[in-house]
Formats: C-alpha cells, sequence, structure tokens
C-alpha cells in the first residue's frame, strides 16, 4: 500500500500544511483562552445565589450541550449576517468554538468547586478575604488543579472540533487535506497528513497535561 | 470586647438562640460546653457573621455585627477563627495559609508575611514543617497550622469550635497546650469544647448552652463541681461517663 502512496505530492504540499498546522494552533489556542474565561464567567453565574444570574448561565449552557457544534457554527455564519453582523469567518469560528467548550468548560469547573469542602471557604471569609479574593487564591487554583484532566480532555476535543471551521471555508488541517483531494484528487495522502499533524497536537496537550499532573504535589489531599 | 443583647436566631422555624446575653471582655477567656445541639457552633459562628442574627444587638471590639452596614472585612481581620475540621487550604504550604490573609487582607509585603508566618510557626512548634501542606501533616499539627494562620493576623479575638474534637487523643495535648500558651498571654477568647481539664485551667467563666438558652454561666470549678441546675449536672454527668 505504501508504495502506491505518494510522498512526493505529500511535501509538495508541504509548505501549505504548516501553514494550516499553525492555524489550527493558534484557532484553538484563542478559543481555549476564550472557552475558560467564557467558562468560569458562566461557571460563576451557575453558582450564584441570584436566579438573574444562575438562569442565563444555566439555558447558555444546556443550550450548547444539547445542540450540534456544526449546527452551532452555521447558525453565527449564516445568521450573524442575517442580523447584519458581519464578522470575518476567523472570527465567526472563534467565536462558535469559544462559546461551544466555555459550555463545557463551566460544567468542568463546576465539578471542582463542588468538590471543594466548603469549610475552606468559610476560613477564607473569616480571615477577611473578599468574594473575588476567595475565588481567586482558593477556589478557582484548586478547581483547576482537581480537573486538570477533564480540562485538557476539553482542550482535546476543542481542538478536533476546529476541523468543522474548514466547512466555512477556514484554512486549517482538515481544509488542507480538503484541498489536496480536490485538486490532486489524493484523499488518502491528504487526509492522513492531516491526521498526522492532529496526532501531534494531541500528544503535546497529553505530555503537558501529564506533566502539570505531576507538578500538582497537593493532590494527594483530595 | 464582645457582647451579646437579647440575641435571637431562628433557621427557618428553628430557634437556635434564644434571648442570649453575654459580654466577653477584653483578655477573658470563655469556654461554651453544651450538648450536641444546642447552639454553641452558632453562638460564635454569629460573632464574625458566619451566620446573621435576626434580632438582638451584637457588638464587637465596638463594631455592631448586628448592623447590615457594617464592614466586615474590618470586624474579621480582628478575629481568627479556627474550626473543628483545620479547613486549612490543601493547595498551599503551612506557610502559604499563615500568610494569604496577612498579604491580601492586611496589605503586608509578602517578605514581612512571610517572616510573621515562619516566626508563628515557630511558636506553635511546627519550626520544621513550614514547607509541608497540609496532606503531609498529622492532625494535631494541621490545627496548629490553622491557628497560627490566625494569630497571623494579629487577631484581638480568637474564637475556636470544638478543635480537638476531630483529632486522635494522642494529638488532642499539643493543640490544648497551643491554645493555653494564647491564653496565658492575654488573648480574648472563646472556646467551644468539653475539655474540662483545660477549662479548668484556662477559663475565666464557663457559659452552659442548652437547646439555644445560656443556662448557666459560672467560674469552671463552680459550675464543675457544683453545677446549679439539673440540666447542667445531667449534662456533666453525661461528659463524665465517658
Ligand atoms: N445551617 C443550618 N441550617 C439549619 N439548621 C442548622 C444549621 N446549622 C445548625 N443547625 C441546627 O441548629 C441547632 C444548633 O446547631 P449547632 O449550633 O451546630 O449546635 P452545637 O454546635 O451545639 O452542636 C441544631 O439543631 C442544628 O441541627
Ligand atoms: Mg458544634
Amino acid at each position: 500500500m505504501l508504495e502506491n502512496f505518494n510522498f512526493r505530492v505529500i511535501w509538495e504540499y508541504m509548505p501549505l500544511y504548516g501553514q494550516c498546522f499553525f492555524a489550527t494552533l493558534w484557532l484553538s489556542a484563542l478559543s481555549l483562552i476564550g472557552a475558560v474565561l467564557v467558562g468560569i464567567l458562566a461557571c460563576s453565574m451557575r453558582l450564584s445565589q441570584s436566579r438573574l444570574l444562575s438562569w442565563p448561565a444555566g439555558i447558555y449552557i444546556e443550550s450548547i450541550r444539547s445542540t450540534p457544534l456544526l449546527a452551532q457554527l452555521y447558525f453565527f455564519y449564516f445568521g450573524l449576517p442575517s442580523l447584519g453582523i458581519m464578522l470575518p469567518e476567523w472570527v465567526t469560528g472563534v467565536f462558535a468554538l469559544t462559546l461551544n467548550s466555555g459550555a463545557y468548560y463551566a460544567e468542568i469547573i463546576r465539578s471542582g468547586i463542588q468538590a471543594i469542602h466548603f469549610g475552606q471557604i468559610e476560613a477564607g471569609i473569616s480571615s477577611g478575604l473578599s468574594y473575588f479574593q476567595r475565588m481567586r487564591y482558593i477556589v478557582l487554583p484548586q478547581a483547576f488543579g482537581m480537573t486538570v484532566r477533564p480540562m485538557l480532555g476539553q482542550a482535546i476535543v476543542l481542538v478536533k472540533d476546529s476541523s468543522l471551521l474548514s466547512l466555512i471555508s477556514i484554512m486549517e488541517l482538515t481544509r488542507a487535506g480538503q484541498l489536496l483531494t480536490s485538486e490532486r484528487f489524493m484523499p488518502a495522502e491528504g487526509f492522513l497528513t492531516t491526521a498526522a499533524f492532529y496526532l501531534v497536537i494531541y500528544y503535546l496537550l497529553k505530555a503537558f497535561s501529564n506533566w502539570s499532573e505531576k507538578r500538582l504535589i497537593f493532590k494527594e489531599a483530595f | 470586647m464582645i457582647s451579646f443583647k437579647n440575641v435571637n436566631k431562628w433557621y427557618g422555624d428553628l430557634h437556635v438562640l434564644n434571648n442570649i446575653n453575654l459580654e466577653v471582655d477584653a483578655g477573658e477567656v470563655v469556654v461554651v460546653c453544651g450538648p450536641s445541639g444546642s447552639g454553641k457552633s452558632t453562638l460564635i459562628r454569629c460573632i464574625n457573621r458566619l451566620e446573621p442574627i435576626q434580632e438582638g444587638e451584637l457588638v464587637v471590639d465596638n463594631m455592631a455585627v448586628h448592623d447590615k452596614k457594617t464592614n466586615m472585612t474590618k470586624v474579621r481581620a480582628e478575629i481568627g477563627f479556627v474550626f473543628q475540621s483545620f479547613n486549612l487550604y490543601p493547595h498551599m504550604t503551612a506557610l502559604q495559609n499563615t500568610t494569604i490573609a496577612p498579604i491580601k487582607v492586611r496589605k503586608m509585603k509578602k517578605a514581612d508575611a512571610e517572616e510573621l508566618g515562619r516566626e508563628t510557626l515557630t511558636r506553635v512548634g511546627l519550626k520544621d514543617r513550614i514547607n509541608s501542606y497540609p496532606a503531609q501533616l498529622s492532625g494535631g499539627q494541621q490545627q496548629r497550622v490553622a491557628i497560627a494562620r490566625g494569630l497571623c493576623m494579629n487577631p484581638k479575638i480568637m474564637l475556636f469550635d470544638e478543635p480537638t474534637s476531630a483529632l486522635d487523643p494522642e494529638m488532642i495535648g499539643e493543640v490544648l497546650d497551643t491554645i493555653k500558651m494564647l491564653a496565658k498571654g492575654g488573648m480574648t477568647m472563646v472556646v467551644v469544647t468539653h475539655e474540662m481539664g483545660f477549662a479548668r485551667e484556662v477559663a475565666n467563666r464557663v457559659v452552659f448552652m442548652d437547646d439555644g438558652y445560656i443556662v448557666e454561666v459560672a467560674p469552671p470549678n463552680d459550675f464543675f463541681r457544683n453545677a446549679q441546675t439539673e440540666r447542667g449536672k445531667a449534662f456533666l454527668s453525661s461528659i463524665l461517663s465517658h
């Protein structure tokens, strides 16, 4: 089989793949940062005493988690222009990925927060720490520490989901595979190369996950 | 220093604090005892408004804790609170546990706070555990870190809610000795405990609670030898029998 494999063409397309590899990386990184921030915000709102805050957060989280990402992506891609909001494709793509993963991050962070013994929060209140100081120094570091694995798991999902951006003609790894396929009629070469690059990202994230878990000395406490 | 005037508190329909009147003077050590569920924890948790009260006046260090408008951060900075279950921050070392509030609330410089933290941990006998995480410490050591954490805020008042109830018997002594050291140093303290030896040695007064009421207030020797009420006598015989 390998002798039928046209490495020369893959080599010829390498500059395109390289460019698209970095596009996938930064689109994912941008969405990831956004998603974690949205996740923190949505989770804080969700856990709030005030229904005015917790209900919208609940509706956001549930509706994202109950619908396909592709439908959400098309909704923003076709829906926003019909409302007169014109955004570059990549902005729409990052926006959709951010909102999508943000809902999952909200739930992951919530599971971390709820695993924290409430006594620690009372200790924080007792020593005069404000709500934001308690979140910043007591709650969130532990919530992140306890959820390293699911957090990075969701990051891997996000990277893979970014392949859907090829459908709104953003140049990224999957789009590179599509181009090789349509220009040279070589789907095997095209998409295997694409897959190989995703594998590289996957192993990078996994290595980071293992490294950061080892650094969390205090994890025995949980 | 702490003054309860006709304080009432309810949890829903449950009347947990019933017309509480109590004055604690500066430098005084008050031990609170009573059966489980009598309202002891609630009583001391009201002092720093971990629990709000619904009626009456509660004044701490001349600040009105019953008043919703009072800045509680200021009040809480003056009160160290030690919990039954230690409640240390598990992701921080002993030293970080003691320095976080001085740095963030008192706005101390990090280096000064660390100096203070080291000194205080040394004072409670943990000189060689300064960089340990809570999970690496015994229960007695964790509780002493918790005490040091309170002391580093340089509080005027220390509150203890059954500080030795979660400890193995062989560790109770080291924690009580630490609290005694503070008592002898003149700290104003309210201690919920059933440790009679401790109460005899350091308490100025014992407050006996039952069913949300303060039933008796007396010097420890009077209360333990010669309780005035039936409920007090029944309680003492119940803790002596085991
Ligand atoms: N957060 C709460 N909500 C409802 N009831 C509570 C709460 N905390 C304590 N109680 C009840 O209030 C009463 C007094 O509790 P507590 O102050 O903890 O007693 P103690 O410390 O003397 O054992 C108990 O009947 C207890 O069940
Ligand atoms: Mg109690």
